[in-house]
């Protein structure tokens, strides 16, 4: 028969692994990316280490979340063989969570990344980026770079820095008699000899229409 | 092309089940090195199969996004690393190897560098002036030239004028590209088609002389009989998502790797550790680590134009580097701002004022290892040790691109380099780069540039292959990728894979 004391214990118990259990993965909000690859508490800290990394304001780039980064990301470790999209949500559960063990400075510093103020998250920013211990700046450059390639990703940030891929006519060459597009059969090869073409050698204009992906949809 | 050549292409939508073919050489990889055997041969009328495990990319398959695309067309998404100092190294997969997604760079090395292979290596006949015709004859092929000053852009004339304000000895850079735009994608694909990547040059060639390329399969053993390669045999894989289906075997008379530095040699550890008598398979990995630098200036540079790579300096190669303009997708580029917040806002504000200029060195004392993963995968497990003696020859180039931004009117650099500091505003300033003594992690550096994990040696004891490729064990088996490097070229590696796998080619017809 368990005494009193047991029961309190376990109860005690019961309690502080709730309480640890929703410091790690509770209270996140419910939205998924639209790839719906990365859990609701990966996007919601994603977001927080964008706008952390890429603020608002400042010059006329975009924030990191108006760029679209946790999106990207999204897409991207879905795009990536599974073992390395597990590697990276372990970097991203790393970095959330490290400041429930070593604490951010100020008030409340004891929290997840995600829920830290903007002056507390640069600060463990700045804490993993210019750390004397070489993996802890290996994990800030590791999570800065998969942001940095989530922000050029996005076209405004692009033609802000004159960076928008021109719109480029490909000629036909031999090869495209040869060879159909990934996965299709040859049969869809469209082009004939009478098609063939050779690069034109012309520089590119400065001022030459953008490629479609990256022009501006407003015009 | 007739409806007829195109059966000379295999794809992965035509593969409904195992089959058997027989060839007189089967080739595996179609990189550069491959690709050069598979004509060679084919033009002499020997029957070729290559085998490529990638597919062949068009341009409505290119991306344009720095990321993506290298997930795509590289191997473990392009984000394969080292173990011990970790480094980032590639490896495509795609028709045509990494010649798709580099930026055709041809250099010849300097005499010094083969005496050095011919005095360590007991290699004989591999001297500069051995090699030439064969040098000569990959581009008179390819069209290799010199970047006109058209397509160079301000990125790539700035270093010139820089090195001209030092006198310091530079030189545009000889290309294999026809009708360069100056698109500066040569790493997501030339959407030009000026690059004469092996898929739109070598190889077509190769189909209308006969050989028979088979893309999306994955090699997974070579087969012998007694002392002698027979064949290969493996799976067809799908493209990008790599799921296994149909079983495949080719019998030939010889086989041809050439799957490069990092598969070879798992390709014969995986067939019962084969021509490995020496121990010298998948060992003595060597790189050219890079390091890049961001110079600012008080023009626009607009650094999205202009040929990738347009200019080099070759004048510290006996100091055990080289100097090179670069450019790559913004993305990638610009992991190397540092900072973060407002600070890293600001300066990729700058980055319209921006170039980028980089150096490879040669790094003979930091040597590692390639080993074989659990399963069918090519998939490498890497080691490699960054020596300290090598950090300070890095370092030493980052002192001369500092100089020559400054000569050329940069206002600022950012080293990107931990222990110095993020900008720098004058060559006194830039002192610190000469003086620092920098620790192997001190550097955010890369390098695709990867040799002699099946080095060439003339002791059978001390090496895989002779100075032509044959494996000195086995008969029939030949090596012809960057892996038979007994030492890295102090210079970009393509060329100098093809011209040696090009007299390889004439060595393998005349036993045939």
């Amino acid at each position: 028969m368990p005494s009193a004391w047991d029961l309190w214990a376990v109860l005690i118990a019961a309690l502080l692994l709730g309480w640890g259990w929703w410091r790690v993965f509770g209270g996140f909000p419910r939205a998924r990316g639209p790839a719906g690859v990365l859990a609701a508490r990966e996007l919601a800290f994603l977001a927080a280490a964008a706008d952390a990394t890429y603020p608002e304001g400042g010059s006329a780039l975009p924030s990191g979340t108006q760029a679209g980064i946790p999106a990207y990301v999204d897409r991207y470790v879905a795009s990536v063989p599974s073992t390395i999209g597990f590697l990276m949500r372990l970097l991203f559960f790393l970095i959330e969570h490290a400041t429930l063990l070593f604490a951010a400075p100020g008030g409340g510093g004891r929290r997840r990344f995600s829920s830290l103020n903007a002056e507390q998250r640069s600060a463990v920013l700045e804490g993993w980026g210019e750390s004397s211990w070489y993996p802890r700046r290996l994990v800030f450059s590791s999570l800065r770079a998969i942001l940095t390639m989530g922000f050029f990703s996005d076209p405004a940030v692009l033609r802000t820095l004159h960076l928008a891929a021109k719109r480029i006519e490909s000629p036909v060459v031999e090869a495209d008699l040869l060879y159909p597009a990934v996965g299709a059969h040859p049969s869809t090869i469209a082009h004939g000899p009478e098609d063939l073409g050779s690069p034109s050698g012309v520089p590119l204009a400065a001022d030459a229409p953008l490629h479609p992906d990256h022009a501006d949809p407003t015009g | 092309m007739s409806g007829s050549d195109r059966g000379a292409v295999r794809v992965f939508a035509e593969y409904e089940r195992d089959f058997t073919e027989q060839a007189d050489v089967v080739v595996v990889g179609s990189g550069p090195c491959g690709s050069v055997v598979a004509y060679e041969l084919a033009a002499r009328g020997k029957r070729v199969v290559l085998l490529e495990e990638g597919p062949p990319f068009t341009p409505q398959d290119f991306e344009l996004d720095g990321a993506f695309s290298m997930s795509r067309t590289m191997r473990e998404a392009g984000l394969r690393t080292t173990r011990g100092t970790v480094i980032p190294t590639m490896q495509a997969i795609a028709l045509g190897g990494g010649s798709l997604v580099n930026s055709a760079i041809c250099v010849r090395p300097p005499d010094f560098v083969f005496e050095g292979w011919e005095e360590n290596f007991e290699i004989e006949g591999t001297r500069r002036a051995d090699l030439d015709p064969h040098f000569d004859a990959v581009e008179a092929f390819l069209g290799i030239a010199p970047t006109p000053d058209e397509v160079q852009g301000q990125r790539n004339l700035l270093f010139r004028d820089g090195c001209d304000a030092l006198g310091i000895d530079s030189e545009p850079i000889a290309r294999n590209a026809r009708g360069c735009r100056g698109s500066g994608e040569c790493f997501t694909g030339c959407r030009s088609r000026a690059k004469q990547s092996m898929d739109i040059s070598y190889l077509p060639a190769a189909i209308h002389a006969g050989a028979r390329v088979l893309t999306s399969l994955q090699v997974q053993e070579v087969l012998t009989e007694g002392r002698r390669a027979s064949g290969v045999r493996g799976q067809v894989v799908e493209p990008f998502s790599g799921r296994r289906s149909h079983r495949f075997q080719i019998d030939a008379k010889a086989v041809v790797l050439a799957a490069g530095c990092m598969a070879t040699p798992i390709l014969l550890s995986k067939s019962g550790n084969l021509a490995n008598r020496s121990g010298q398979v998948g060992r003595n990995l060597q790189f050219h680590p890079g390091i890049a630098i961001l110079g600012v200036f008080p023009e626009k540079v607009d650094p999205g134009f202009g040929a990738t790579q347009g200019y080099q300096s070759l004048a510290f190669l006996r100091e055990g580097f080289k100097l090179e303009t670069l450019w790559a997708p913004a993305a990638v580029l610009a992991v190397r701002f540092p900072g973060y917040g407002h600070d890293l806002k600001t300066r990729l504000a700058e980055v319209p004022y921006a170039a980028n200029w980089d150096a490879i060195a040669s790094c003979h004392r930091s040597l590692g290892t390639v080993r074989p993963k659990r399963g069918a995968s090519l998939d490498p497990i890497l080691t490699w040790r960054f020596h300290s003696e090598d950090a300070q020859v890095l370092g030493g180039a980052l002192y001369q691109i500092a100089r020559i931004f400054f000569a050329a009117g940069a206002r600022k650099i950012l080293p990107g380099v931990y222990g110095v500091p993020g900008e720098i505003h004058s060559i006194e300033e830039a002192d610190v780069l000469r003086t620092h003594r920098y620790a192997p992690t001190d550097f955010v550096t890369a390098s695709n540039h990867a040799f002699c994990t099946t080095r060439m040696h003339g002791d059978p004891a001390k090496g895989v292959v002779d100075p032509r490729g044959r494996a000195h064990e086995m008969d029939g088996l030949f090596l012809v990728d960057t892996g038979i490097f007994p030492r890295c070229t102090s210079v970009n590696p393509m060329f100098t894979g093809m011209a040696l796998a090009h007299r390889s080619a004439a060595a393998l017809a005349d036993q045939l």
